[in-house]
C-alpha cells in the first residue's frame, strides 16, 4: 500500500487529489507514508550520488575541454578581430570607389538623355534661329514657311519647355511682325510707284509717239541710221519694268499665306484708290503755268493706270478689271475736269498748243493699254472752243495794234518793188493799176494786207490745233472758214466798233468803209488759202457780204454823228439879232461857211458807198433843218421882229438850196428838201400872213400847211406880237395896223383853241 | 437864245502837208496829241472860245489839208478868215522855203487886212532840225510877220501863238471901229452893213450862185 500511493504520485503529474486522499485514509497513516517517503528520497538521493560518480570524470574533461576551447576561442576572437580590420581597411576605398562609380555611371546616364532631348531641341532651335536670320533679312515669305515648320512639326516634338512656350508664345508675334513688315514694304513700295509712275507714264508715251510716228519709211531710215540701236538698248522695253514689283508679289504671297490675302487685296486697292486721288490733283497747283507741269501730270496719272493695267494683266486678283475700269472712270472724269478747269485759265496759245498734243498722246497712250477714254475728245473739242477763243483774244490785241497804227490813208507805192510787196500780200485786182505811173495809189489803206495777213496767220495757227485730231481735210476746212469769218466778223469787228467809241476823223471812217469792202471781198481767196492747206476742196458757198456791216453801220453812223456835230457847231455860232429892223437881204455867214463847209466835205467822200453818202448828207440836212427850226421856237427867244424872221428865211432858203442841189448823187428827187418842210410851211405860213388857208385847211391831209401845229404858230405868232408891241409901244398905230393887230389876236384865240382841242 | 460870245475870229492854219497843222489844232482845241499821220482831207474846222481881255472870243480855226490836191477847196477859205497862221516844220526844209509860196496865196485870196503869223512847228526835234530859229526869224522880220516857234507834242507855244493872233485881230477890229464909227454901234452889224453896200442883191437865187 504505501509504495503505490507514491508511484501513483511519481506517475500522475496532476490530479493528485485521490492519492492524497488514500494516504490518509490508509493504515499506518501518513506516519507510514513520510517514512517511505523518507525512503524513497534517500533511495534517489543514492541514485543520484551514483550517476554523479558516475559522470564526474566526463564533467571534469569537458570542463577541462571548455576551458580549452575557451583559449581557443579568445585565439580565434583575435585572429577575427584582426581579419575583421583588414577587411575593413580594404573595403573602405572600395566602397568610395563603388560610389564615385554609381555616381559617375548617373552622370553618364544623365548626359545621355539630356543629349538625346537636346538632339531634339537642335532643329527647333536652328530652324528658330533661320527664322531670326529670315527675318532680319526681310526674306519674309520663306521666315513664314519656316515658322509655319516651327510650329507645327518641331515644336510639338519638343517636350513642354519653357523656352518652348517662350518660342510658342513668340510665333504670333513673330508672324506679326512679318505681316507689319511686308506693309511697311509694301507702303515702300507705293510710295516707290508713286514716285516711278510719273517715268512710268513719261516712257509710255514716247512710246506711244514712236509708234504714232512709225511707217514703213521711218523705220526704214531708222534702222539705217542707227543699224546697232536695237540691239543696244539694254534699258527696260516696256514701261512697267521701269517698276520693281517683287515687293509686292511678296507682300501678296505673305499675305496668301497668313490668309488675308482679301484684306490684304481689299488695303491695296484701298490705298492705290488713295494714291489716285493723290495723283488726281495735280501737284503743282496750277498746270496752265507750263507744260511741264501738264505733262508731270498726265505722265503721273498715265503712269498708275499703266502700272494697275500690268498687274491685272499679270493676275495674282489684285486688281480686277471692274476694279480698274471703276477706278478709271472716276479718274478719268476728274482728269477731263481738272484738265477743263486749268486750260480754261490759259491765254497762251502755244501753250494750249502743245497741252493739246500731249492729252492726244496721252489719248492714243490710254487707247494703247486698252484704257477707255471717253470724255478727253470731248475736252479736246473744248478745248478747241477755248483754243480759238484764246486765238481771238490774241488778234484782238493784233488788229487793236494795226488798227492803232494804222494811218487810214491808201497805200502809196512808189516802185515796182512796193507795188510787188503789196500785191504779194493781198490779193487784189491790180489791172488797172498795173498801167499806172508811180507812184500808184492802192484804194486801201495798209490796214487790208495787214489784217489779211494776220487772218491768214491766225488760220495757220488755228490749224495747228487741228492737226493731229483725226478730223477730215473738209471738216478741218469748214471749222476753219468758219472761225476765220468769225474772227473776221466778230474780233475785227469789235476792234473795230471800239475804235468808233471814240470819234474819228471823217477821213479815218471813209477808209474804214473802203478797207471793210476790200477785206470781204478777200474772203473768198481766205477760204481758197484755206482749202488749199487743209487739202479740201474749196467751198464758196458762204456769202460774207454782211461780215462788216456792223462795222460799216458804225462808221456810217459816225460819220453822220461827225457831221451833225460840225453843223452843231456851226449853228452854235449863230448871231441872230432877233429883233433885227431890217434883213441884210444876205444869208448869215454861218450859214453859208456851213454849206460851203459841207459841200467841200460830201465831195471829198467820193470814195464811200453812195449809201453812206446819202446817209450822211441826210444826217446833216436833217440836222440844220431841225436846229434852225428849233432856233425859231426856242422859248428863250421872247420876240421875233420881222426883220429877224426874214433874215432867217432867207437862211432857210439857202439851205434849201443846198439840199435841191442834190449834192451827192443817189438821191430821192426833192428828198433832201423834206427836211426842211416842215420849217418852210411855218416861214410861209407867217411871213405869207396866210392865216385864212391855215384856219381853213387844218385836219385836211395834204394841206399847204400840214406840217404846221396850231402850237408851232401860235408860238411864233407870239413872238411876233411881242416885238411888234415893243417897237411901237410909243407910237400911235394906223389904221390898218390896228386891224393887222386884231387879226392876229383873233388868229392867236384860234390856234390857242385848236390847241387845246389837241392837248 | 443868250448869245454865248462876244466875237467870234475866224482863223486859218495853212502850210505843207504834213508840218502839224492839224495837231498844233488838235493840241490848241483838245490838249492833247496823237503820234499817228493822218493827213486832213479837205478842210477841218475847231472851235475853242477864249477869254481875251474879259470878252468871251470864239475862235472858229479852219484846218486846211496842206496837199496840193485839195488846193482849190481850201483856198476858197482864204477869204473868209480874219488871221492865218502859217505853218511849217523845223525839221522840212522844203516846208520853210514854201511859206514864202503860203504868203502868196494869202496875199491873192485873203483880204488884205488878215491877220497873220508864222509857227515854226515840230520844234521839240532838235535831233533832226533843219532850220534855225533865227532863220524862221529873218524870214518874219522879211515880211512883218510875228514869228514863233511851237511844238503840238510838247504843248510849247501853241497856246500863246492862238492868244497873241487873236489880240492882234482884236486890236485891229477895235482900232478898226474907232477910226470908222462912233462908240456904240454894233461893229458886227456895222460890218455886215458895209459888205452889203459892195453888193447890190438882187434876188436870193443871184446870191446862192456866189457860192
Amino acid at each position: 500500500m504505501t509504495n503505490a500511493t507514491i508511484q501513483e504520485i511519481e506517475g500522475i503529474d496532476d490530479y493528485w487529489g485521490p492519492a492524497f486522499r488514500s494516504v490518509y485514509e490508509g493504515e499506518g497513516g501518513h506516519e507510514a507514508f513520510v517514512q517511505q517517503l523518507d525512503e524513497r528520497i534517500q533511495q534517489h538521493d543514492k541514485e543520484i550520488e551514483k550517476l554523479c560518480n558516475f559522470y564526474y570524470q566526463g564533467f571534469i574533461d569537458s570542463i577541462r575541454e571548455l576551458l580549452q576551447v575557451r583559449s581557443h576561442a579568445e585565439e580565434l576572437h583575435a585572429e577575427i578581430s584582426n581579419v575583421d580590420a583588414n577587411v575593413k581597411e580594404s573595403t573602405e576605398s572600395l566602397c568610395t570607389r563603388a560610389e564615385e562609380l554609381i555616381r559617375a555611371r548617373r552622370v553618364e546616364l544623365n548626359i545621355a538623355s539630356t543629349i538625346e532631348k537636346m538632339e531634339l531641341c537642335l532643329p527647333l532651335l536652328t530652324t528658330y534661329s533661320k527664322l531670326k536670320s529670315q527675318v532680319e533679312a526681310k526674306r519674309y515669305y520663306p521666315a513664314l514657311k519656316t515658322l509655319e515648320q516651327l510650329e507645327h512639326v518641331l515644336l510639338p516634338r519638343v517636350g513642354p519647355y519653357k523656352w518652348c512656350a517662350q518660342i510658342s508664345a513668340d510665333i504670333p508675334r513673330l508672324r506679326q511682325a512679318i505681316q507689319d513688315a511686308s506693309m511697311a514694304d509694301l507702303r515702300d513700295f507705293l510710295e516707290n510707284i508713286r514716285t516711278l509712275s510719273p517715268q512710268v507714264g513719261a516712257m509710255a508715251l514716247v512710246q506711244t509717239q514712236d509708234m504714232l510716228g512709225r511707217s514703213l519709211a521711218n523705220i526704214v531710215k531708222n534702222k539705217k541710221e542707227n543699224p546697232l540701236q536695237s540691239i543696244e538698248s539694254s534699258g527696260p522695253q516696256c514701261p512697267h519694268e521701269l517698276v520693281d514689283f517683287s515687293p509686292l508679289h511678296r507682300c501678296l504671297h505673305i499675305h496668301t499665306v497668313l490668309g488675308a490675302k482679301n484684306d490684304f487685296v481689299q488695303y491695296y486697292r484701298a490705298q492705290r484708290k488713295q494714291q489716285a486721288r493723290l495723283v488726281l490733283i495735280p501737284s503743282s497747283g496750277n498746270l496752265h503755268d507750263s507744260i511741264q507741269s501738264m505733262k508731270s501730270y498726265l505722265n503721273a496719272v498715265l503712269g498708275f493706270f499703266i502700272l494697275e493695267e500690268h498687274l491685272l494683266t499679270t493676275g495674282a486678283g489684285l486688281v480686277s478689271k471692274d476694279w480698274l475700269l471703276d477706278t478709271w472712270s472716276m479718274s478719268v472724269t476728274k482728269v477731263a475736269s481738272t484738265l477743263r478747269t486749268n486750260t480754261s485759265l490759259i491765254t497762251d496759245p502755244t501753250l494750249m498748243l502743245s497741252i493739246k498734243r500731249q492729252i492726244v498722246l496721252f489719248i492714243n497712250a490710254l487707247k494703247c493699254y486698252g484704257l477707255p477714254t471717253d470724255p478727253l475728245p470731248l475736252l479736246l473739242q473744248e478745248m478747241a472752243e477755248h483754243y480759238t477763243e484764246v486765238l481771238m483774244q490774241r488778234w484782238v490785241g493784233i488788229f487793236r495794234d494795226i488798227l492803232d497804227n494804222a494811218s487810214f490813208s491808201p497805200i502809196e507805192v512808189k516802185n515796182q518793188e512796193e507795188y510787188d510787196a503789196v500785191m504779194d500780200t493781198f490779193p487784189c485786182d491790180g489791172d488797172e493799176m498795173e498801167t499806172q505811173p508811180f507812184p500808184r495809189k492802192f484804194p486801201f489803206s495798209s490796214l487790208v494786207p495787214a489784217v489779211y495777213v494776220q487772218v491768214k496767220e491766225f488760220i495757220y495757227a488755228w490749224l495747228k490745233y487741228s492737226a493731229g485730231l483725226g478730223l477730215g481735210g473738209g471738216r478741218r476746212a469748214a471749222a476753219a472758214r468758219h472761225s476765220a469769218s468769225l474772227l473776221l466778223s466778230r474780233s475785227f469787228t469789235g476792234c473795230l466798233s471800239a475804235l468808233f467809241r471814240r470819234p474819228l476823223p471823217l477821213m479815218q471812217l471813209v477808209q474804214i468803209i473802203v478797207d471793210t469792202q476790200y477785206l470781204e471781198d478777200a474772203t473768198s481767196f481766205l477760204y481758197e488759202f484755206i482749202s488749199n492747206i487743209t487739202g479740201s476742196e474749196l467751198v464758196t458757198t458762204q456769202a460774207a457780204g454782211s461780215m462788216f456791216q456792223a462795222a460799216r453801220d458804225d462808221a456810217e453812223k459816225q460819220i453822220c454823228d461827225n457831221l451833225e456835230k460840225k453843223v452843231d457847231e456851226f449853228l452854235d455860232l449863230e448871231n441872230y439879232d432877233w429883233l433885227l429892223v431890217e434883213p441884210s437881204g444876205q444869208a448869215s455867214s454861218f450859214v453859208t461857211d456851213m454849206l460851203s463847209y459841207l459841200s467841200g466835205v460830201l465831195t471829198s467822200l467820193e470814195q464811200l458807198p453812195e449809201r453812206a453818202r446819202v446817209a450822211a448828207v441826210r444826217a446833216a440836212t436833217n440836222r440844220i433843218a431841225t436846229r434852225l427850226r428849233n432856233l425859231l421856237l426856242d422859248p428863250g427867244v421872247r420876240q421875233v421882229s420881222s426883220g429877224a424872221l426874214y433874215q432867217l428865211d432867207l437862211d432857210v432858203i439857202q439851205c434849201e438850196q443846198f439840199a435841191a442841189g442834190e449834192p451827192v448823187p443817189g438821191l430821192r428827187e426833192g428828198e433832201l428838201l423834206e427836211h426842211f418842210a416842215s420849217l418852210r410851211q411855218l416861214l410861209d405860213l407867217i411871213t405869207g400872213w396866210d392865216w385864212s388857208s391855215y384856219l381853213h385847211d387844218i385836219g385836211i391831209e395834204g394841206g399847204k400847211y400840214a406840217l404846221v401845229t396850231p402850237r408851232d404858230a401860235a408860238t411864233l405868232l407870239e413872238k411876233l406880237k411881242e416885238a411888234e408891241q415893243k417897237s411901237s409901244v410909243f407910237s400911235v398905230l394906223k389904221k390898218n395896223e390896228r386891224d393887222r393887230r386884231k387879226l392876229l389876236d383873233t388868229v392867236l384865240k384860234q390856234l390857242k383853241q385848236l390847241q387845246n382841242q389837241d392837248g | 437864245m443868250a448869245k454865248t460870245y462876244d466875237c467870234l475870229f475866224k482863223l486859218l492854219l495853212i502850210g505843207d502837208s504834213g508840218v502839224g497843222k492839224t495837231s498844233i489844232l488838235f493840241r490848241f482845241s483838245e490838249d492833247a496829241f496823237n503820234i499817228s499821220f493822218i493827213s486832213t482831207i479837205g478842210i477841218d474846222f475847231k472851235i475853242r472860245t477864249i477869254d481875251l481881255d474879259g470878252k468871251k472870243v470864239k475862235l472858229q480855226i479852219w484846218d486846211t489839208a496842206g496837199q496840193e490836191r485839195f488846193r482849190t477847196i481850201t483856198t476858197a477859205y482864204y477869204r473868209g478868215s480874219m488871221g492865218i497862221m502859217l505853218v511849217y516844220d523845223v525839221t522840212n526844209e522844203k516846208s520853210f522855203e514854201n511859206i514864202k509860196n503860203w504868203i502868196r496865196n494869202i496875199e491873192e485870196n485873203a483880204s488884205a487886212d488878215v491877220e497873220k503869223m508864222i509857227l515854226g512847228n515840230k520844234c521839240d526835234l532838235d535831233a533832226k532840225r533843219q532850220v534855225s530859229k533865227e532863220r524862221g526869224e529873218q524870214l518874219a522880220v522879211e515880211y512883218q510877220i510875228k514869228f514863233v516857234e511851237t511844238s503840238a507834242k510838247d504843248s510849247l507855244n501853241v497856246e500863246y501863238a492862238f492868244y497873241t493872233l487873236a489880240r492882234d485881230i482884236k486890236a485891229k477890229m477895235e482900232k478898226k471901229q474907232e477910226a470908222s464909227n462912233p462908240p456904240g454901234g454894233r461893229s458886227g452889224a456895222h460890218q455886215l452893213k458895209a459888205n452889203e453896200q459892195q453888193r447890190k442883191p438882187t434876188s436870193w437865187l443871184s446870191r446862192c450862185s456866189v457860192l
